[in-house]
């Protein structure tokens, strides 16, 4: 008999947590939702997003032979403690590319349907590279996180992240180009 | 005053409304030949509005209830799960269209996603609470449950990827996915609850629940299918001088 009072309330609980759990769904659902369809691609973001960027002290922080370096010169604890402030950092760094990436698909992607033929295939290009970008720093920031965790632990350097980061920003460049009513753009690449 | 057999009435309401509401979306969705483009989805409103014909016919004209109202029920239920499918697979197309890249990395992606809600609506199915085996009726609840929690969970992934990835949705599309997203998760909701009270007032209180949120899942399709699509904001609209700043800080960039 109280067994099977045990088993019913049970059900109810895994009922219920069903129920929570639909709700909580339906609560990312429309949040995610109504944000997307919001969200345009903020030029003076992506700015913010390049000035906070110094691709070449990201570089430094993932360099395999300068945590080689330190490793062999470090005591262990003292290892531990700076490659975690290192992993850190460049987590941060990478996090923060991802986002400019967001953002520079959503203006390629506003760009591919731009009537001139010429800034749509600019704006795919913008698009796709910066997809890549995306996908490379939420790779980056997994491993990097796994690295603050776990110090000792010896991965795979990063570098087609900041590779990818230059190509895209090229190609961003290049639609910027071929703007119409930009002669500004067009005067500055020539000099 | 409200009539002695409100809810009755309410519920005749919510059952006819969204079917009309579908109809009309039917002939939007011809009109503007965007069943071109949403050829599942077109299906999927036209199966609707004929599985309301026939158990709407079923039920008042011939007066059929009990089990083979419930056989009807439920053999109509089960395709159109299979549809709600297709128009999942359709959207998501929508979206990676523009993209060759994310057509192979992204679908990928969500094929990883299906077949691991997949597993766990399985398990849903064997090992979660209901009366899981003993009655037909209450087993198709079940596998509506573990459906419902599947496509939940690849809508929500499709939303969560366009965010992550800064991709734009088509208004039809987005349209599609948040009505069907609201719908389904509600569903998974609706289908646990019914599972546990099969039978007395909180049976017929959920069916008018869930007949409410189907109206309100058919207003967002009318709502995002029937307005025109917004123009797209171009690069080209940014003031001359934003650009040239914009483009100093990238030259910036290149140089190092």
């Amino acid at each position: 008999m109280e067994q099977g009072a045990s088993t019913i309330s049970q059900a109810l609980i895994a009922s219920w947590a069903l129920v929570a759990v639909a709700f909580v769904a339906l609560g990312i659902v429309v949040y995610v939702a109504l944000r997307s369809r919001t969200r345009r691609g903020d030029l003076e973001k992506a700015l913010q997003a390049f000035r906070s960027l110094d691709i070449e002290a990201f570089r430094n922080l993932v360099d395999a032979d300068e945590e080689a370096f330190l490793r062999e010169n470090l005591s262990p604890q003292k290892f531990r403690a700076i490659k975690r402030g290192r992993a850190w950092a460049a987590f941060l760094y990478a996090w923060e590319a991802g986002g400019a990436a967001t953002t520079l698909a959503e203006i390629g992607h506003a760009a591919q349907r731009n009537p001139n033929p010429q800034v749509a295939a600019s704006g795919a290009q913008v698009a796709e590279s910066a997809f890549r970008l995306r996908l490379q720093t939420m790779r980056a920031c997994l491993q990097l996180l796994t690295e603050v965790v776990l110090p000792d632990l010896q991965l795979r350097s990063i570098p087609p992240l900041v590779d990818q980061y230059e190509q895209s920003v090229e190609t961003l460049f290049r639609l910027g180009r071929f703007s119409p009513g930009t002669p500004e753009l067009q005067r500055s690449k020539k000099a | 005053m409200l009539p002695m057999n409100w809810p009755k009435v309410l519920s005749l309401f919510l059952w006819i409304t969204p079917h009309v509401l579908l109809g009309v979306l039917a002939v939007v969705l011809y009109k503007r030949r965007l069943y071109r483009e949403f050829a599942v989805f077109f299906v999927y409103v036209l199966y609707e509005i004929a599985e309301f014909i026939l158990l709407f016919g079923l039920y008042s004209v011939l007066g059929v209830t009990g089990k083979p109202y419930g056989y009807a029920y439920c053999a109509t239920l089960l395709l159109s799960i299979a549809l709600r499918f297709g128009v999942i697979n359709e959207v998501a197309n929508d979206l990676f269209r523009e993209s060759r890249f994310l057509k192979v990395s992204a679908r990928r992606s969500l094929q990883c996603v299906t077949g691991l809600l997949l597993v766990m609506g399985v398990l849903l199915a064997v090992y979660a609470p209901g009366d899981n085996s003993a009655k037909w009726y209450a087993g198709v609840f079940v596998v509506n449950r573990g459906a419902a929690m599947v496509q939940s969970g690849l809508l929500l992934s499709l939303l969560l990827f366009s965010r992550f990835l800064g991709m734009s949705w088509r208004r039809p599309a987005f349209g599609i996915t948040l009505g069907l997203g609201v719908l389904t998760s509600l569903d998974l909701a609706y289908s646990a609850l019914r599972a546990e009270f099969s039978s007395g007032v909180g049976a017929e209180f959920l069916n008018l629940l869930i007949t409410g949120v189907y109206l309100v899942c058919v207003s967002i399709w009318m709502r995002y299918l029937v307005a025109p699509e917004p123009e797209p904001v171009s690069p080209t609209a940014v003031p001359h001088d934003e650009v040239e700043i914009w483009n100093r800080e990238l030259q910036q960039f290149l140089k190092h």
